[in-house]
């Protein structure tokens, strides 16, 4: 039976997210979700972009206008993380996954990895297909932007949207149901957070403040967090909230 | 009058409910409470006029999601199905053997979430209004019988939207999509609202007409809708759903 330990670590890893991948990849729910996300997010776009042409008062910015779509569009990639994560639990592919990949640790981890995989161009396409969109239909009428600002930005919109997803993929593992996982962030995302956002100062810290920061920078507040900072931020309640859910994962059945 | 009943027992035996009733009353209370300390300390630097006419009103808006999760939960876990080796059972199964008149099903469904839901919108618009006398003290807005049908513009608002994703949830047979749409639309600056900038048509959508029921002083509105206008546009709206989704619901298998 010695031979069954000839499986280095670093392949079985290899093909623990090449499963994952294969699974997200049949999961119609994934597409429809990226899809719906992406059109609703050109749809937001016009929307936002016909309102800054009647807007007087200042001279509309297509990277502004064309980004303020995301932070409804967050929505559709907090759904996308946690049906990831609760897919396993409607049915019985829970068993069928730990029977294949034994080691919890691991598999976790591949099947973020492979959420990330997914994600990071999907995020990456609808924030650029907004901006494009509004640059497009504003023409002429568009403050100049700047391409190196734009990239940054696009990139901190990108991460902001894959680290939400993540956070809502480890909600997801911990309380294994769709609905109260999806209640649990929706409702913080959208109208806790807000709220604690105008009520204190301290709510910077807090992911969804922390994480505006990387994508939507306000130069008049000093005390603001810089983008890499709000990155950071983000970066460690994604990790947090990934420690947790693999402690619990661990330590329950299935 | 038995399916009434048979209803109810199941809306109380689901957690989500539960989770429900408590956040429908937690968030418009303890945000009223925030925001009338926010409000003592500007009354107290000399500002009489920080009460403003819809304290404790907005709060309530937005407490409405506590409405939303009921309504959706009602009839999704319906179609929620078992595992595989529990049957693969769905409970809407049982419930239709229990009750084989599709329209009388439907009609004791939505009675029951209606019935949960105004329950639940007086309690919490008692607290609310609690709250703010508690911390505001003689400078909380004095509430007569002039203000009994702004309250009961609350509930009506409450339950019709408890309906509104009740008929929508019939449809997809799924919470997520209905779940995640009104929670965002929920949201401090909601997707309607903006909407608005870019018709005023968008002013006659269910939730921005039904809040005319009891919001008075909309910012920037270019359309003014007298509360029992606002009230009928949202009740056509959602009797409108209602029709819709019974008719699909007697036509389709379950």
């Amino acid at each position: 039976m010695s031979a069954e330990v000839a499986r280095p670590h670093s392949r079985e890893f290899v093909q623990a997210l090449a499963a994952e991948l294969s699974k997200l990849w049949s999961l119609p729910a994934v597409w429809l979700t990226l899809g719906g996300s992406l059109i609703l997010n050109l749809v937001l776009a016009a929307a936002f972009v016909s309102a800054g042409l009647q807007d007087l008062t200042g001279t509309p910015n297509a990277l502004d206008i064309g980004l303020a779509s995301i932070s409804y569009i967050q929505a559709g990639y907090i759904v996308l993380g946690i049906v990831a994560s609760c897919s396993e639990y409607t049915g019985g592919q829970i068993r069928t996954t730990l029977t294949a990949m034994p080691r919890r640790s691991l598999q976790l981890i591949a099947a973020h990895l492979a959420l990330t995989i997914v994600v990071v161009p999907a995020a990456l396409i609808t924030a650029t297909s907004g901006v494009l969109l509004a640059a497009i239909a504003l023409g002429d009428a568009s403050a100049p932007v700047e391409l190196g600002s734009t990239v940054g930005i696009l990139a901190g919109v990108t991460g902001y949207l894959g680290l939400t997803t993540l956070i809502s993929a480890s909600f997801g593992v911990l309380l294994r149901r769709t609905l109260p996982a999806a209640i649990v962030v929706l409702g913080y995302t959208f109208i806790a957070g807000p709220i604690l956002r105008e009520q204190t100062t301290q709510a910077k810290y807090l992911p969804d403040t922390a994480g505006l920061a990387m994508w939507f920078p306000q130069p008049g507040d000093a005390s603001a967090l810089s983008p890499v900072h709000g990155a950071t931020v983000l970066v460690a309640w994604t990790l947090g909230a990934f420690v947790v859910a693999l402690a619990v994962y661990r330590k329950r059945d299935t | 009058m038995r399916a009434i009943t048979a209803e109810l027992s199941k809306l109380f035996s689901l957690l989500s409910v539960w989770v429900a009733l408590a956040i429908g009353m937690i968030v418009p209370t303890a945000i009223a409470a925030l925001n009338s300390v926010s409000t003592r300390k500007e009354i107290a630097l000399g500002d009489h006029t920080a009460v403003g006419i819809d304290m404790g009103y907005q709060e309530l808006a937005f407490g409405v999601i506590g409405a939303i999760i009921i309504g959706v939960v009602a009839i999704s876990h319906e179609y929620f199905a078992e595992s595989g080796e529990s049957g693969g059972g769905r409970q809407i199964t049982t419930s239709l053997i229990a009750i084989p008149s599709r329209l009388r099903f439907l009609f004791a469904k939505a009675t029951a979430v209606a019935m949960v839901s105004a329950v639940l919108a007086s309690a919490a618009a008692i607290a609310t209004m609690a709250a703010i006398r508690i911390v505001l003290g003689d400078h909380a807005p004095e509430i007569g019988s002039e203000d009994v049908p702004r309250l009961a513009g609350i509930v009506c608002y409450w339950v019709l939207t408890a309906l509104l994703a009740f008929g929508i949830t019939v449809l997809t047979r799924h919470g997520i999509v209905p779940l995640a749409i009104l929670i965002v639309n929920t949201s401090v600056v909601t997707v309607t609202y903006l909407l608005t900038r870019l018709t005023s048509l968008a002013y006659y959508f269910p939730d921005m007409a039904g809040i005319r029921m009891f919001i008075r002083n909309l910012e920037d509105s270019t359309v003014e809708i007298a509360p029992l206008v606002g009230g009928l546009v949202m009740t056509a709206w959602v009797a409108a759903l209602l029709i819709i989704a019974a008719i699909v619901f007697c036509r389709r298998d379950a």
